[in-house]
């Protein structure tokens, strides 16, 4: 028992060894992080690889693409967000095989929630989780949210990226795999009443550039989400005043501060879709707006018949 | 064979451009303009003192038979001698003459404007690789955004005016080298860096040697229109800093232009030019294939790698950390 302890602790012997370790390393001439990665040594194995870690991200040792995306840290919040999917929301997903192993695509699904998208967080979570060749898809996130202090940077560094034709069209040319919500606020924003109910799919900009690119469309319908912020009403006070599109009143926001803001579990289910080829379509069928809509009506028609189907399959919302 | 004029030689890219070009065989003239002596030394660049701004250049410009001017006056951020108030003169006046004087020299072929990739500005929810065709797309909100909006589009009209004549408007990113003196890498030697809190922008910063590269690549290329110069890729502050070892002190956003200053003073450092705190908060990226494709200048340094090659380079100016940590932890455990 005292053994075990021992090898996930270290004792204040060990911890003293460390820091008379670092501080001769420091000595040497060394600088404080090389000195700290020198003195791990003295460190039980599991401590040692944590001070690596941390000291080679303090040098800037890591890597982050061109849109600023790291995936050592988004890989940080895996247990995070683990936890929110397998034990909080007891998502089930089905139909992950539909989403490509490879090369670029478009998911779009229904959007709820609030000002963080936490759907967008547990379809990459039902990705990673559930898929056999699981890969990093990015999300667009509404442009409000990226003058955010730390929320922006943040959620930069786990794959969003400010919402926007210019922005899609780079990523999925490349060859990304991007998640969006084409209601946008529309579909945050609108009240409980209005649940699982699509709005308007925005201008159907996703389609022209799904035509664009030649990325084929998943939709993807979520259930449950609806249910984590359930909006009774709107503060308009506090909109105008903080410049978001809109400020939900909950049963427990504002009224409980911070500790509102702890999402309601809910019961999920997330559903993939069968993907629709648009490389039928030539490139320039971007331009013609019946293709356009035709397809715009396509996806939200398959999102709508997948989530009064899947709200069924759910039964109770939180039991 | 090409005659070359440069404007601006007294610049630091003026200067650099010049030395360069002066090694190129084809150029067999080369001419530099400026107000004030360049402060390097110059082999055979003929060294003409005027000032953009006086409409004595129309003459000095048609006697030199040039054809090719390489624009490189335009300032981004106040120099001594040229304080804040006289960018606006030096660089949209000082353009709007010198074309003018393009206009009155027949062996005139190819006109290059240094410019900057400010026109773009700096926003939370722009496009994060800004293309050639998206200038102007977002307000313009600092004076200098202003200044490089309306001498672009003097520039675009002189271009449409004269299809005979190959017109290129470069847009650079801020440069980033241990010998440039300008604002932003000012900031980044301070020894302790603010930042805005909760604010980590990505940028990309230019290697001084792409940069003169570029330069020298736009002049020697006959590409009309906008093109940007930038690495490829791009790097978040904080990693940057990192890569520097440059301790961040973060600032909420209200303090930061006046903490800098403030700091700037006590240092040195001088104050960041009106886009650079707007650059450090939403950061700003574009996209360089056209420079890479038709220019054919590939750039040297990625983001990642021109900050890499920065902080080797200052590396020997480090300074020691104040509070020795082995001190600080041989004081808390209490050994010997």
């Amino acid at each position: 028992m005292a053994a075990a302890t021992e090898r996930e602790f270290p004792g204040p012997e060990a911890l003293a060894d460390f820091l008379r370790s670092m501080r001769l390393g420091i000595e040497d001439g060394l600088d404080p992080l090389a000195a700290a990665e020198r003195a791990a040594v003295e460190l039980p194995t599991n401590l040692r690889g944590a001070v690596d870690t941390i000291s080679r991200r303090l040098r800037g040792e890591y890597y982050e693409d061109e849109w600023g995306f790291d995936e050592e840290l988004a890989e940080a919040t895996y247990p995070l967000f683990d936890f929110l999917y397998s034990t909080w929301w007891r998502v089930e997903a089905t139909g992950v095989g539909n989403v490509p192993a490879h090369g670029r695509a478009l998911l779009v699904a229904n959007h709820a929630g609030s000002i963080f998208p936490f759907d967008a967080s547990m379809m990459t979570m039902a990705i990673m989780k559930e898929h056999p060749l699981p890969r990093w898809p990015r999300f667009m996130v509404l442009d409000w949210a990226f003058e955010l202090p730390f929320l922006s940077s943040f959620m930069r560094r786990v794959g969003g990226v400010p919402a926007g034709p210019h922005n899609a069209r780079r990523l999925l040319e490349s060859d990304e795999m991007l998640m969006v919500f084409p209601e946008g606020a529309k579909g945050t924003g609108k009240p409980f009443s209005q649940r699982y109910r699509l709005q308007r799919f925005g201008r159907g900009g996703f389609v022209e550039v799904a035509l664009r690119t030649g990325s084929p469309i998943v939709p993807v319908a979520v259930v449950g989400s609806e249910e984590i912020y359930p909006k009774l009403g709107e503060s308009r006070v506090l909109a105008r005043a903080t410049g978001a599109p809109f400020v939900p009143l909950t049963p427990t926001f504002p009224w409980l501060g911070v500790l509102g803001l702890v999402p309601l579990p809910s019961r999920w289910r997330i559903e993939f879709c069968d993907p629709i080829d648009v490389s039928a379509h030539a490139p320039d069928a971007a331009e013609d707006r019946r293709v356009v809509f035709d397809l715009v009506e396509q996806v939200k028609e398959t999102i709508q018949d997948k989530l009064y189907e899947n709200l069924v399959t759910r039964g109770s919302a939180f039991l | 064979m090409r005659r070359v004029l440069i404007t601006g030689v007294a610049s630091h890219w003026g200067l650099e451009l010049a030395r360069r070009l002066e090694r190129d065989p084809e150029i067999d003239y080369l001419a530099g303009l400026d107000s004030r002596p360049p402060p390097g030394d110059l082999e055979r660049t003929d060294y003409i003192e005027a000032d953009l701004r006086s409409p004595v250049i129309s003459r000095l410009l048609t006697g030199t038979e040039v054809d090719t001017v390489v624009h490189c006056g335009i300032l981004w951020y106040p120099e001594p001698g040229r304080p804040a108030k006289a960018l606006h003169e030096i660089n949209v006046i000082g353009t709007l003459q010198l074309l003018a004087a393009c206009e009155r020299t027949p062996t005139l072929e190819r006109v290059v404007v240094r410019g900057s990739a400010a026109i773009y500005g700096c926003e939370a929810s722009a496009p994060q690789f800004f293309t050639e065709d998206l200038a102007r797309r977002l307000p313009l909100r600092t004076r200098f955004q202003r200044d490089i909006s309306e001498l672009e589009d003097y520039f675009d009209n002189f271009a449409r005016r004269h299809p005979e004549l190959v017109c290129c408007m470069l847009r650079f990113q801020p440069e980033i080298g241990p010998d440039l003196a300008t604002p932003l890498v000012r900031y980044l030697r301070l020894p302790v860096v603010p930042t805005q809190l909760g604010y980590d922008p990505r940028v990309q910063f230019l290697h001084a040697d792409d940069a003169t590269g570029a330069l020298a690549a736009a002049a020697a290329a006959p590409i009309r229109g906008p093109v940007n110069v930038a690495p490829d890729g791009a790097i978040s502050l904080s990693r940057m800093l990192s890569l520097l070892r440059r301790p961040m002190l973060p600032v909420p956003h209200p303090l930061f232009a006046p903490a800098l200053a403030r700091l700037g003073r006590e240092l040195g450092a001088g104050e960041l030019y009106g886009d650079g705190v707007r650059l450090l908060r939403f950061g700003r990226g574009v996209d360089n294939r056209r420079l890479r494709e038709e220019v054919g200048y590939v750039p040297r340094f990625d983001a990642a790698a021109a900050v890499r090659d920065f902080a080797a380079e200052v590396d020997g100016r480090r300074i020691a950390p104040r509070l020795h940590p082995g001190v600080l932890v041989e004081r808390l455990i209490g050994t010997r």
